[in-house]
């Protein structure tokens, strides 16, 4: 199912939650909602699910506008962040829930319910708990409880609200997967909001970014991680050098050497050069001076566990990240205290905020 | 000198004489505040033997009294029940004006002395109350009868089950409701299989509190029901009059019947909480 939002506003008080949202959902994709806390991420997706009303503006559901469906008759299958698993209910009557709630004429019979909740309970790998009690579980455990809770009533869009937040890294790294499989077998409209960039990078088919209850960027990861709208957009996604320079004459350059930069260059003033750490190129120091169009920086620490080597510099003073591969570190032969020329394979200039 | 690694005593904790003291301190105060009265009401009841004491209950006057009691927690209790119920839950999951005004209402039964709650139903359908005249042509009385004596006990007894709810609903928070709301369930539906169960404990705690409070109840219930043998006595306005005739061994004997059934709802508490501990400790997780 496609959802169309145009125009919606939401203030609580004197907080605007939204500020005017348009967004196309394309019928079986997976989107995420990522923005900072306050970005409006997750009231949006409250109105999406009819539980909270929008001020202004509309949400339709394949061209029908939804204002006068109530929540409980979108059918939308919704995972809270803290799951809000019945507690007084086993497994099993959880997943049941929404099917036993039907009205009379839809109700399925007793044992097409029971069989219903057997392959849902399969599906998400729980068919061996299925009379424990929600405080018996583990958090991962539960999360697949309300996963199958709000699948069991055929929904046609999965809204997920945080839906990793409250797991441990390694969980979460394996729940990400399996649910990145179950959509690529369901192929339902699914929605998820984070914080975590890298969470929304890996996951989702595109990626809406949101901050103070705008949407700032949408977009394939790639397209998010490669060639980000702004600034906020560009610090957001992670990891990132802000270098503090100038724009003269269009060239951006600092310590009065240009950078090579990708996109607008913009008008003339002070500027920040933005820098992936993976994109610091780090080379062998000469003897003596500096190439033409390099820097010159000096290793302040070095963290090599894993593939990936992490480089802190010091570059005239600013602190630099860079990362590089352990191959690539040995052949420079580089350890704390040593110098190297530092030169950028891509950045992004903006201008310096007053 | 080093620790020795045998004693273990828990960083929190006192020494052994500490512990002690306090614990005998406790169960001094606790007896001769609690214990020894306790023991005073049935031994003084029965301190002319089991016939006087089993006499004294059986008298018509006293019958009468039980049967009042009786009546008029089996009204207010429900009715608190679900005035409470219902309080509680537009407190705990709705925003609306005046929501402050109605949790200060809720505690008025208490903050106000239970004689004035009892005089502003005098006040207001007494003879010469705002109301007494049209009562009065209708031929309905209120004051000096039973309907008397059941509002004075439902107004004293309304904050029991809403003051044990409301907490709880808050803390439980809307996430449950929402998620059934979501998945189909009609408002009823959700109440009934989500709220319902989710405070089925803090309710019945609730509703043992309100009943213990409405059989007990003696000063709003004093003010307004006149005091009429065999019509409008209570237990505890028996116990009184019997009391002020010197009649000790019947005052007791029902006093005592009195603390019984206080000791009774003690003990169904205890042991539903004891029946279902782990059910209690998953709701509160």
């Amino acid at each position: 199912m496609a959802i169309e939002i145009r125009n919606v506003e939401k203030t609580f008080g004197a907080f605007t939650a939204l500020g005017g949202v348009s967004l196309d959902v394309r019928s079986g994709e997976l989107l995420a909602l990522l923005g900072p806390s306050g970005s409006g991420k997750t009231t949006l997706l409250r109105i999406i699910a009819g539980l909270d009303h929008a001020d202004a503006g509309e949400v339709s559901f394949d061209g029908q506008d939804t204002r006068d469906r109530a929540a409980r008759d979108r059918k939308v299958g919704f995972v809270f962040q803290h799951y809000a698993l019945f507690r007084h209910m086993t497994v099993f009557d959880n997943v049941a829930f929404g099917l036993r709630v039907k009205k009379k004429a839809e109700r399925p019979a007793e044992m097409d319910i029971r069989r219903r909740v057997d392959q849902l309970l399969t599906m998400v790998q729980l068919s061996h708990l299925a009379t424990r009690y929600p405080s018996q579980l583990s958090g991962g455990q539960r999360q697949r409880v309300a996963l199958a809770r709000a699948l069991a009533i055929e929904p046609k869009v999965l809204l997920l609200d945080e839906p990793f937040g409250a797991l441990d890294a390694k969980v979460r790294k394996d729940l990400r997967k399996w649910l990145r499989h179950l959509h690529d077998d369901m192929h339902i409209t699914s929605i998820f909001v984070t914080h975590d960039q890298e969470e929304a990078l890996e996951l989702a088919d595109r990626v809406v970014v949101m901050n103070h209850g705008q949407i700032i960027q949408v977009g394939t990861p790639a397209e998010v991680y490669d060639h980000p709208a702004d600034s906020f957009v560009f610090d957001f996604l992670g990891g990132v050098n802000r270098l503090n320079g100038v724009i003269e004459a269009g060239v951006a350059r600092l310590d009065g050497k240009a950078v090579r930069v990708d996109g607008a260059v913009g008008a003339d003033g002070p500027a920040v050069i933005y820098v992936r750490p993976h994109q610091v190129e780090l080379g062998v120091a000469p003897a003596e001076g500096v190439p033409e169009g390099k820097w010159s920086a000096r290793v302040s620490s070095l963290h090599a566990a894993g593939p990936v080597a992490r480089l802190e510099l010091d570059l005239a003073g600013r602190a630099l990240e860079a990362q590089l591969s352990r191959d690539r570190l040995s052949d420079l032969a580089l350890e704390v205290g040593s110098w190297c020329t530092v030169d950028f394979r891509h950045a992004r200039v903006f201008p310096a905020k007053s | 000198m080093p620790a020795d690694p045998h004693s273990r005593r828990p960083a929190v904790g006192e020494g052994p004489l500490t512990r002690l003291a306090l614990i005998g301190l406790a169960i001094l105060f606790l007896a001769a505040f609690l214990a020894l009265p306790l023991v005073a009401v049935f031994s003084q009841a029965l301190a002319k033997g089991v016939g006087a004491f089993l006499k004294s209950l059986t008298d018509p006057d006293a019958l009468s009294a039980i049967r009042l009691t009786l009546t008029v927690a089996a009204i207010a209790v429900p009715l608190n029940l679900v005035f409470g119920v219902a309080a509680s839950w537009a407190i705990a999951k709705f925003n609306f004006r005046g929501k402050s005004l109605l949790l200060a209402l809720i505690d008025l039964p208490f903050s106000v002395s239970p004689v004035i709650s009892g005089l502003v139903y005098v006040l207001l359908f007494g003879l010469h109350g705002s109301f007494g005249p049209w009562l009065r042509d209708h031929g309905v009385q209120i004051i000096f009868a039973v309907p008397g004596v059941v509002m004075a006990t439902v107004f004293v007894t309304f904050p029991f089950v809403a003051r044990e709810l409301i907490p709880l609903m808050q803390e439980q928070g809307v996430e449950d409701e929402e998620a059934a709301i979501v998945l189909g369930a009609s408002g009823w539906q959700t109440f009934r299989l989500v709220t319902l169960p989710n405070i089925r404990w803090g309710l019945l705690y609730g509703v043992l509190l309100c009943n213990a409070r409405a059989m007990g109840e003696f000063g709003a219930v004093s003010v307004v029901s006149g005091h009429i043998r065999g019509k409008t006595n209570t237990m505890p306005l028996h116990v009184e009059i019997l009391y002020n005739e010197y009649n000790f061994v019947a005052a007791f004997a029902v006093a005592s019947l009195l603390a019984l059934l206080a000791l009774v709802t003690l003990a169904a508490k205890a042991a539903l909480e004891w029946r279902f501990a782990d059910q209690i400790a998953a709701a509160k997780r």
